[in-house]
């Protein structure tokens, strides 16, 4: 096993447990900084895919804006560690036979050869001009709809959470 | 070239945007008016669209398409938008705020649903399909004083997050075996190859995605809920539109993009079509509200539209076109009753046909298409159904099993449907005083009738605008 492959089951098992961590935390500030953790070691697996802008963009804007808002809503609402719950043993019990039918299903397909049809051609390593150029022309009708869905969710946002009802 | 090709969806957006400034511009207008007005604009929409003409053409790097089938579903959802709207404008009294912003929010969600009608890309499929589905979590939750339509807002929010998640996941396992997401290249690259089973795997998750649209079994257990939880206006256009916008989805994503394997996922359609019709079907027998009762109704007739899907022959795809068609007037009259009356249960509605005759007739009809009663148009739309299953059931004897189970289902849902039935018209009334209609609802509800009686006994134009529009997939 080369450095390669050793850094790849390291960033992938790290984030699998941060993951993990994330919900199965009572303290919600943990349950963040868990969150920010899972998203660095995500960068950890663009840097191995050479993509380091996507890296990087990672690290700026989900580990550092998207979390502090977190942090910022969990401290502002001041929300408590929540209570220990007792387990429904019937969801659990239901839940687990889902997710495992779901894996063996998921072995059976995925120990047959997987031959991939045609390998992707993009070079991410090339830089800014490699994602900007496919966003602002290729992909310039879902990035026009992605605008409209923000609208959308911040109309949403004052109309659900504004405090006098008029 | 794409602007041009988008058109029908930036006179949406205009008209969406503009409606949001009205708040700004003239607080305390009539919005009930406003409603009125919207609904006449997007009508006008509508006929315009007629004179567009379809095309082979693809736009922006062929991601969209602007054929038979696009303009198919485009007509429907601005139809349902333009109902919907007029029933937002009857709800007014019953919204606490923001009624300008409700039908932005419902023009909004009409132009992603035009979007999802001309999709030929799963990352534009992605991002239109969640422009419509968070639209209507907000929605769902507008009456947020009422535990009901919070509940159901949340409900729908998390589900829908995550099918949502399933989505994605197949499209990147999709994405990762073939190295494309655009349908036609999906397409060629199928035929010409055999497909790795992580491929196969990525097209059950986003079948998953598709199924919980249309909520069909096993994705189908907020339907109820959400449909009693959300404002009625809401209610139909999940009814007519979103479950219209999953179907598009699903005929335009197999039979476009993956008919190559159709071998892998017909028999899992054959299996799912007749879960769903066993679900919905018993699951409505007991019910006494009757927004829960079309909830479950609409797990049914998913059921009857998959079986068409499943069966993967040409009249199938264009039985699916014509059920939805005529599905989309029965159930918006059904909903403009049920804003009339402004009741919920099933008991409120005794004696309604001596209270207002008009309501009274309209909901029958509309109970007795859904139950495929000849003449109307819901039987012939069923007849259709079955007639190409059976066709498929000539090649693979597994589809009487699935005609048998339709042919159950139908059965059964005669008991609810005369239930209503039986309460409009035998049934004495408590409350007898009369119900106002006003003059936009009846015209809505003589339309809707007409076309519910007219498409029965003369189908032929629906038949030969859905032949059209299925035509594009050429299957034989």
């Amino acid at each position: 096993m080369n450095v390669h492959d050793t850094l790849f089951w390291f960033f992938s098992i790290a984030m699998l447990l941060c993951g993990v961590f994330v919900i199965a935390n009572r303290n919600p500030v943990a349950s963040a900084m868990a969150l920010v953790l899972m998203f660095l070691f995500m960068a950890g697996l663009f840097v191995l895919l050479e993509a380091f802008f996507i890296a990087a963009i990672q690290v700026l804007v989900y580990a550092g804006a998207v979390m502090v808002l977190f942090l910022f809503v969990i401290m502002l609402l001041d929300i408590k560690a929540s209570e220990r719950r007792r387990f429904a043993f019937l969801g659990v019990f239901g839940g687990i036979v889902v997710a495992g039918a779901f894996v063996w299903e998921m072995r059976i397909i995925l120990s047959q050869p997987v031959i991939p049809l045609q390998s992707g051609n993009t070079d991410l390593s090339a830089g800014l001009e490699n994602v900007v150029k496919p966003l602002f022309q290729h992909y310039m009708l879902p990035f026009e709809v992605t605008a409209l869905l923000l609208l959308v969710a911040m109309v949403g946002v004052v109309l659900l959470s504004k405090k006098d009802l008029k | 070239m794409n602007l041009y090709a988008t058109q029908l969806e930036c006179l949406l957006v205009i008209l969406g945007l503009g409606t949001l400034l009205t708040d700004a511009f003239r607080p305390g207008g009539d919005r009930r008016k406003l409603g009125y007005l919207l609904a006449t604009l997007v009508t006008i929409t509508l006929l315009y669209s007629f004179t567009l003409a379809p095309t082979a053409d693809t736009f922006f790097h062929g991601m969209y398409r602007l054929d038979s089938f696009a303009l198919f579903f485009k007509r429907l959802f601005l139809l349902a938008t333009a109902f919907v709207l007029l029933m937002g404008a009857e709800f007014v009294e019953r919204f606490e705020t923001g009624v300008a912003e409700f039908y932005a929010l419902v023009l909004l969600a009409a132009t992603g649903m035009l979007v999802i009608a001309s999709v030929n890309d799963f990352i534009l499929l992605f991002v239109a399909l969640e422009l419509v589905t968070i639209t209507f979590y907000i929605l769902t939750a507008f009456l947020r004083r009422q535990v009901q339509s919070l509940e159901a807002g949340t409900k729908y929010l998390i589900l829908g997050a995550l099918s949502s998640g399933f989505t994605v996941y197949g499209i990147a396992y999709i994405f990762g075996t073939t190295g494309t997401t655009n349908f036609d290249k999906l397409a060629t690259l199928l035929s010409a190859g055999g497909s790795g089973s992580a491929f196969l795997l990525g097209m059950l998750l986003v079948l998953t995605g598709l199924g919980f649209k249309v909520a069909s079994v096993p994705f189908q257990i907020w339907a109820p809920d959400v449909y009693q939880g959300a404002p009625t206006p809401v209610t139909a256009f999940l009814a007519v539109g979103s479950k219209a916008a999953g179907f598009a989805l699903l005929l335009r994503v197999m039979l476009a993009g993956l008919l190559p394997v159709s071998a892998v996922w017909m028999p899992v359609l054959l299996v799912l079509a007749a879960a769903t019709l066993g679900y919905g079907n018993l699951g409505a027998i007991s019910q006494r509200n009757i927004k829960r009762l079309l909830g479950y109704s609409s797990i049914g007739h998913a059921g009857y539209m998959l079986m068409g899907l499943a069966a993967g022959n040409a009249l199938g795809s264009q039985a699916v076109l014509f059920y939805l068609g005529q599905y989309a007037f029965t159930n918006l009259c059904a909903f403009l009753v049920i804003i009339a009356v402004g009741r919920e249960e099933i008991a409120d509605y005794a004696g309604l046909g001596k209270r207002s005759p008009i309501l009274g007739a309209a909901l029958f009809l509309a109970m007795a298409s859904l139950a495929g009663i000849p003449p109307l148009s819901g039987f012939f739309g069923k007849f259709q159904l079955f007639a190409a299953v059976i066709e498929a059931a000539q090649t693979n004897w597994h589809y009487y099993i699935l005609a048998g189970i339709g042919a159950g289902a139908v059965v059964v849902s005669l008991y609810y449907y005369f239930n209503v039935g039986r309460a409009i018209y035998i049934e004495e009334a408590k409350d007898t005083t009369p119900i106002p209609v006003s003059l936009p609802v009846r015209a809505g509800l003589y339309v809707c009738m007409l076309a519910m009686i007219g498409l029965g006994i003369y189908q032929q134009p629906l038949v030969e605008a859905a032949t059209l529009a299925a035509g594009i997939f050429g299957l034989k």
